[in-house]
Formats: structure tokens, C-alpha cells, sequence
């Protein structure tokens, strides 16, 4: 069975972006852009992945941090990427608290990404 | 355009119907059917559970209730027959919205449906939505001959509370303890339990979930004559389900 992986990112281009990259990589590719949306996913369809934007709608807030928590609690087994292009150390050690498997810095090539992605998916399988 | 926007504009949100029946000896009919919504065509939340979790968490229970209520009034036009239709309401839309009666009569005139043909069906009625407005609102219905169901009876914490609070014309039983009561004495017990207490509560029980010959022969035989399921029939459009014709006394095998 292909892994399905949950992506989430307020901006479209990138969220086209990496669904085109991982679909022909044997995954199975849902795209979320808000976090209400990804959590309503979350809380009936099992992904074996989730990558999401720290920050989402252009605010402020930390909302990966929130998803984090979410599925931790809500589904234990699905891994957690987060990337971000405004981390700093304390987010970090926040989202590693929270149980994060990888919190990663944008920009970052998608080759690495996918590799982070294959390893990730290959321990829960 | 946005999730929201999507669910909002016109024909955001769809119908459809599943039949619940009345079972009498090997015959059976049409009594009501549940209108079920399903979200915005190719969006994630098309699928009616993630649609509601999505709104749920957005807290616009209220608004998109009173849209799927619009839409399913608009579809049963094209309902074969004059069945009850009913209609799923979040406790949290009763609690919140002092209005909804006085909306509903609003669309049902507008979509020429007598609101004696209406059951209010109660959904995700989780603490703390049980509040005096919950209360007002069920009565205001009550007053123009609107029939309440609870539905998923038998799960979560609040539904001996919720039953004693909302005297319920239908209790639901959920799907969790008809599937495989056929075999399962435990299972049986839970049922006929509730169905014995709509009896005495002065309702009736209807049994959801019905996938199986085996059951439905259970459920009929602790005397719940309302059932409904895939066994029985498919959720499906007003149009479909005027073509099968599903109106029509069906003898069973």
C-alpha cells in the first residue's frame, strides 16, 4: 500500500509544488492549506506523514506547532516534518518537545526533503 | 477562493437521502428520509465527516446547519411521495442560535414542505450543550409540530441527560450496538434496553446501521419497527431515489 502523506502550506505554489514531486514517488498526496482543514483530514483519514508550514494564513501564530500537538494526541504512529522559513532554536525545542520527528529550514531541495520523507515513512511501515 | 467561500456560494453543499423504513410483517415502506450533506465537489471536505469536522472547528455549526437545511429542503422537492424528512442539527446550532425555529418555518414555506413532515435531528450533542437555550429551542420547535431524534444513542456521556432534557420523539440507536447484535447477546441487551425505553418514554427507536439480513431480523424481532441502513438502501439523490422507487411496499424474501 502507498504511504499517504498530508501537506499543509497556506501558499498554493508550494503546495503544488510538492504534491507534484511526491505523487510520481509512490505516495499518496493530500494537500491542506489552512489548519482547521488539516485537522478535520487528520481526525479521519490516517496518514503515515504529515508536512506542514510553521506558519500558516500569513500570521503570526505558530500553527504547526498546534498540529504537532494535535497529532500526537489524535494519531500517534503518523510521523511529523515541520519546515519553516522563520525558525529559531526556542520554536525548535518547542516543536521537539511536542514530538516533531523533523523541523526543517526553507528553503531546502526536495531531493533531501524526499529522502527525510522515504526514511520517515519506512519506520512506521 | 476559500473552503469557506466554497461552502457558502450557491450550490456549496449538496443532499442526499437515506430512507428510513417501517418494517410491518414482510412489508415494508418509507417513513422519513435523512437528509445527508456532503461538502463542496472536489474539495478534501466532501466527505460529510470531514466537512463537519472542519466546521466544527471553524465554530460555524450555526451557519452551515441552516445551509444544509436550505439545500436538503431545496432537494426534497424532487422526493418521491410525502415522507418525513429529517434533518441533522448540531446541539451547539440549538444552544447558539435563538432563531432557528423561526428559520426553519421560513424555508419550509419557502420550499413548500408542511413542517409537520420535519424531524429535527440532534447530532454531536457532547457537554456543554445542554444550555437553556438548547431547551428554548427544542420547545419552539415542539410548538410548530416539528418532531426531535437524538441521534447515535447509546454513545458518548451526556445521552441519558440529553434524552431526559429533550424528550426526543426517536431515539436512534447507533450503529456501534445494532451491527452484529444478531450474535451477540450483549449487544441484543443494549438494544432492546433503548428500545424499551422509547417505549416508555412515549417514542419509538429506530435502528440504524442495518448491513445485514441477520440483523435487521434481530432488531424486528425486539420489536423495533424503524430501521435504516445500507442493507436497506444507499444514501442517494431525490432523483434516484424517485426512479428506484423506494415509496413502493417491498416484500422481503
Amino acid at each position: 500500500m502507498r504511504p499517504r502523506i498530508l501537506i499543509v502550506d497556506d501558499e498554493e505554489p508550494i503546495l503544488l509544488a510538492l504534491r507534484e514531486y511526491f505523487l510520481p514517488l509512490q505516495y499518496d498526496v493530500d494537500c491542506a492549506r489552512e489548519l482547521e482543514e488539516a485537522e478535520a483530514l487528520l481526525a479521519h483519514v490516517h496518514y503515515a506523514l504529515l508536512i506542514a508550514d510553521l506558519r500558516l494564513s500569513g500570521s503570526q501564530g505558530n500553527e504547526g506547532l498546534e498540529l504537532i500537538r494535535f497529532v500526537r494526541e489524535r494519531s500517534p504512529w503518523t510521523r511529523i516534518v515541520v519546515l519553516t522559513g522563520y525558525g529559531s532554536a526556542e520554536i525548535e525545542s518547542e516543536a521537539v518537545g511536542r514530538g516533531v520527528d523533523a523541523f526543517l529550514q526553507k528553503p531546502m531541495p526536495l531531493a533531501d526533503l524526499a529522502e527525510i520523507a522515504a526514511a520517515l515513512t519506512r519506520s512506521t511501515a | 477562493m476559500s473552503l469557506w467561500d466554497r461552502i457558502v456560494e450557491p450550490d456549496g453543499l449538496t443532499t442526499v437521502f437515506q430512507p428510513i423504513f417501517r418494517i410491518a410483517g414482510k412489508q415494508r415502506s418509507a417513513y422519513a428520509f435523512e437528509a445527508l450533506t456532503r461538502g463542496p465537489k472536489g474539495t478534501n471536505i466532501e466527505r460529510s465527516d470531514v466537512l463537519f469536522e472542519y466546521v466544527r472547528r471553524k465554530h460555524r455549526e450555526s451557519e452551515v446547519d441552516l445551509l444544509a437545511i436550505g439545500a436538503a429542503l431545496r432537494e426534497a422537492r424532487d422526493l418521491p411521495g410525502e415522507p418525513s424528512l429529517s434533518l441533522n442539527v448540531h446541539a451547539a446550532t440549538l444552544e447558539r442560535d435563538d432563531s432557528l425555529a423561526g428559520s426553519l418555518a421560513v424555508l419550509c414555506a419557502e420550499n413548500a414542505v408542511p413542517l409537520e413532515r420535519i424531524i429535527i435531528e440532534i447530532v454531536e450533542h457532547a457537554p456543554p450543550w445542554s444550555g437553556p437555550q438548547l431547551l428554548a429551542s427544542l420547545a419552539e420547535l415542539r410548538s410548530l409540530d416539528v418532531r426531535i431524534a437524538l441521534d447515535d444513542v447509546g454513545l458518548g456521556q451526556s445521552n441519558f441527560r440529553m434524552i431526559l432534557d429533550c424528550h426526543p420523539n426517536l431515539l436512534k440507536i447507533d450503529r456501534h450496538f445494532v451491527h452484529g447484535c444478531h450474535a451477540d447477546p450483549h449487544r441484543c441487551a443494549v438494544v432492546q434496553s433503548i428500545a424499551d425505553l422509547a417505549v416508555r418514554l412515549g417514542g419509538q427507536a429506530v435502528a440504524e446501521g442495518i448491513e445485514d439480513e441477520r440483523d435487521l431480523k434481530a432488531v424486528t424481532g425486539l420489536g423495533i419497527d424503524l430501521v435504516q441502513g445500507y442493507l436497506l438502501c444507499l444514501p442517494r439523490s431525490s432523483k434516484d431515489l424517485r426512479e428506484v422507487g423506494v415509496l413502493e411496499e417491498v416484500t422481503r424474501p
